[in-house]
């Protein structure tokens, strides 16, 4: 397909998705919201740790961190600035925090993802116990179609960024440090600052998202805004989707929100048991995704493993 | 709060050090002799103490007798997750590049699996039993005859699974794997064997572990997941794939969470826990005791 | 002079990797490292590249010292390395890991689309250009050594240290590679420090050789010089002569 007619695919798409906030039901300004903040969710995990190889299973970090700072500043700011701020903040201290995180490569780095996550987590939830709050309100918050079109904007945002990158100087220097970062810096690629910045650009969304979506639940509770489940559908849905280019979480997500619109109400742990399965299976037998194997098959491209 | 050198909070350590060794021993078998990360190590504390609950609440079963079947249980699901997933993770060679990341994903999915299945079988709630609960006095020492009873089992099982590691055939081939698999190959050991046989090890020692700790606490299907984290501090301080290591390890572990908890406040715990392991990682992967090259 | 190498030791704990290494490499020239296993080239290699540090000395490139640099730095300033056992970017294909190189490196070719144009010129320099759109994951050991040269050559450096490129190649092989290393030295005006185990090809290339027998500097001289110094024979080939 030639680019240009991509892009105006993608630009009618975005329009008509956009287009629906205006007349859609509930249902389906629900449905959307959650395709949209799993893709938002699934394309900034895949700047980390699809294209740079670092891989987190402790992404919801960024989106509990997001929602608390956003509940923190609730009613002090406008409520889109709020949003916009939650990112920046996160963003800021990830660059803090990534700087001696990032120090810690492979396997190491992964279950330090997971324990850094737990540990946030439990922060929080000894700085709410002191100050004898259980779980915070969101009163007042914008209706639905005004959020479903910033969860839009998000996630187009986001896979526009993930697809940037991957055709960029900057991804070309993530893609070598995954697959050798020695190497990497011997022919000069700045690693520690790309980390650094994949690891920054890979926050900012997910926190925005986490704002955007307590605004949706009506509370924020530390325990369900650090849920792993989070992290976990996050990873899997990029992995089964394809995790090296930008359509790949775009396949991943699609495919499981809509079995998770089937599932998750009479049975979320069902949903869950299949999504582990479905893990397992594309880790073991399609390690590429939905995306590399279809390219793989059709187009003759040869796509790599995460 | 207890006076820090009282005997009662040294009693509290050496029963919290016991088991994380037990516990951290299984980990570090599968790790060591087949580098495979298992996310899914706790949950398999909570499969054993979800037996030994059964076996007591409907079988009338005492854990002490239903810990064996734990470990039996732990053990299949070891054969069984051996067979259907890692011997192929294991043999494949695209898979191999990235072999530990991988069996994180894999484990992961694992865990949300088995997570899962607990909670559509026995509810999210929390559960316990009484079982030895009167107080026993040894000197200044107040603790229940289940704890009592965990510290004395829980150090005989360790003592016999190191004996056992030390002096078996099967033992001496599991450490020569650790040490280096393809020399291993060379002078006549069944890998694929051995490998095997580690995971069902590893795996029922841990889950005859949870058995015990059902006796002293709570149980519920999330109750694994602290434990993971536990394990993975345990065998990075001591050194990945250090069985000796971890051991101790785990006492210091033990010790020091016990300790943190009596000076901060039971809060605390879990924060201990998860600030221990994310300095441990940034500044010392290689372990206390190792001495291995740094990740710069 | 272009690269300085003075006074370098080197120590991992109480082991001496290297001790007392100084001589300087000149613009333009073929510089060969000779010695045995262990007798601390590679050690030097990672040392000018910057992934160690000297524990002693300094080494000056173009008149500053780099002891302290970071190696993407060294690299920005135009020294390339490339390794013993192949380092490539698996996963990617042969193209984009030259052009990675090109991306970065001292070139820091800006777009993407002039990269892989240079990328394409390198390849075709190094006979890959038609596994460009491969896997390098897929390539043999002579593409790996290609591919090597290749990434190294795309950071479009001054000086390139070339690490046993020819080992395990075949004669021909070795024919191969040594005319495709003359005629990119000359197209990219390089200069060559080059480790080699294949003694005829250090004899052909070079036109300087310095021999380290562990850790230490036993001889410097031209090729003729070196295969007569008797130092050299009685370390290198033991007292048969």
């Amino acid at each position: 397909m030639k680019n240009s007619l991509k892009l105006v695919l993608a630009v009618v798409l975005c329009v008509f998705l956009a287009g629906v906030a205006g007349f859609a039901d509930e249902y389906i300004l629900g449905i959307g919201f959650t395709i949209f903040m799993y893709i938002a969710l699934a394309q900034s995990w895949v700047v980390l740790s699809g294209l740079t190889g670092y891989i987190s299973l402790g992404h919801v970090v960024f989106f509990g961190s997001g929602a608390y700072v956003f509940i923190l500043i609730w009613g002090l700011v406008p409520v889109w600035l709020g949003v916009f701020c939650s990112g920046i903040v996160v963003g800021l201290v990830s660059l803090i925090v990534g700087y001696p995180v990032l120090r810690v490569r492979g396997p190491y780095f992964v279950i330090l993802s997971f324990g850094l996550a737990e540990l946030v987590k439990n922060l929080v939830l000894i700085n709410e116990a002191r100050m004898y709050v259980s779980m915070r309100p969101v009163f007042g918050a914008p209706a639905l179609y005004q959020l479903y079109t910033a969860m839009l904007l998000l996630a187009i945002i986001a896979t526009g960024l993930t697809y940037w990158i991957r055709r960029s100087r900057f991804g070309a220097g993530l893609r070598s440090i995954r697959e050798d970062e020695e190497a990497a810096e011997t022919i000069g690629v700045p690693v520690a600052k790309l980390k650094l910045l994949a690891f920054a650009i890979s926050g900012v969304i997910p926190a925005m998202v986490g704002a955007i979506f307590i605004m949706r639940s009506g509370i924020f509770q530390s325990g369900d805004a650090f849920t792993p489940i989070v992290s976990f559908t996050m990873v899997t849905m990029a992995i089964i989707g394809g995790s090296d280019d930008a359509p790949g979480p775009f396949l991943g997500v699609v495919f499981l929100v809509l079995l998770q619109e089937l599932l998750w109400v009479n049975w979320p742990e069902v949903y869950m048991i299949i999504l582990g399965i479905l893990l397992l299976g594309f880790v073991l037998f399609i390690p590429n995704g939905i995306y590399g194997w279809l390219s793989e098959k059709y187009f003759g491209n040869k796509k790599n493993v995460t | 709060m207890d006076s820090l050198l009282s005997p009662q909070l040294l009693a509290a350590a050496m029963i919290t050090g016991v088991l994380y060794a037990l516990i951290s021993l299984g980990l570090n078998l599968v790790y060591g002799t087949m580098r495979l990360l298992n996310v899914a190590h706790g949950d398999l504390v909570m499969i054993g103490a979800y037996v030994a609950f059964i076996a007591f609440s409907l079988l009338n079963i005492g854990p002490l007798v239903s810990m064996f079947g734990a470990a039996l249980i732990c053990g299949f699901l070891g054969w069984l997750s051996y067979k259907c997933v890692f011997q192929r993770l294991l043999s494949n060679g695209q898979l191999l590049s990235r072999l530990e990341e991988n069996s994180l994903l894999l484990f992961f999915a694992l865990s949300v699996i088995i997570q899962n299945l607990a909670i559509l079988f026995f509810s999210a709630d929390r559960r316990g039993y009484e079982y030895l609960s009167a107080i026993v006095e040894i000197g200044d020492v107040r603790l229940t005859g289940a704890r009592l009873t965990v510290l004395i089992v829980g150090a005989v099982i360790s003592a016999a699974v190191v004996f056992f590691l030390r002096f078996s055939l099967f033992g001496l081939a599991m450490n020569a794997l650790i040490q280096n698999r393809d020399a291993s190959a060379i002078v006549g050991i069944n890998v694929d064997r051995v490998q095997m046989s580690s995971l069902i090890f590893g795996f029922g020692i841990t889950g005859l572990a949870g058995a015990l700790i059902s006796m002293m606490e709570p149980i519920s299907p999330v109750m694994g997941f602290p434990y993971t984290m536990s394990a993975f501090v345990i065998i990075i301080l001591g050194g990945l794939g250090n069985l000796w290591g971890g051991f101790l390890a785990g006492l210091l572990l033990g010790v020091l969470e016990v300790y943190g908890v009596a000076l901060t406040g039971p809060e605390w715990r879990s924060v201990l826990v998860y600030g221990i392991f994310v300095l441990i990682l940034i500044f010392r992967p290689q372990g206390l005791l190792g001495s291995g090259k740094t990740a710069r | 002079m272009l690269l300085e190498i003075n006074d370098i030791h080197k120590k991992f704990g109480g082991l001496v990797a290297l001790q007392g290494i100084n001589f300087s490499v000149g613009y333009g020239e073929t510089l060969g490292l000779m010695g045995a296993n262990g007798a601390g080239k590679t050690t030097l290699f990672s040392l000018i590249a910057g992934h160690q540090e000297p524990t002693l000395g300094s080494i000056i490139f173009e008149g500053q010292k780099i002891n302290r640099m970071r190696p993407d730095q060294i690299s920005a300033l135009g020294i390339a390395r490339t390794y013993q056992i192949v380092r490539p970017f698996r996963g990617l294909s042969v193209l984009e890991n030259v052009t990675t190189g090109a991306l970065y490196g001292a070139h820091k070719i800006r777009s993407i689309k002039n990269a892989s144009k240079f990328s394409r010129e390198i390849l075709e320099d190094v006979e890959l250009k038609d596994r460009a759109e491969d896997l390098a994951g897929s390539l043999t050991l002579a593409g790996f050594k290609r591919l090597e040269l290749a990434k190294a050559l795309a950071t479009g450096p001054k000086i390139i240290l070339l690490d046993e490129v020819m080992a395990g190649l075949t004669p021909r092989e070795v024919n191969e590679a040594i005319s495709i290393i003359e005629t990119c030295k000359r197209k990219y005006n390089l200069t060559v420090v080059v480790i080699e185990h294949v003694m005829k090809a250090l004899m052909r290339m070079c036109e300087r050789i310095v021999v380290l027998h562990h850790g230490e500097m036993i001889a410097e001289g031209t090729p003729g010089q070196i295969s007569e110094d008797s130092v050299v024979i009685k370390a290198y080939l033991g007292e048969q002569n």
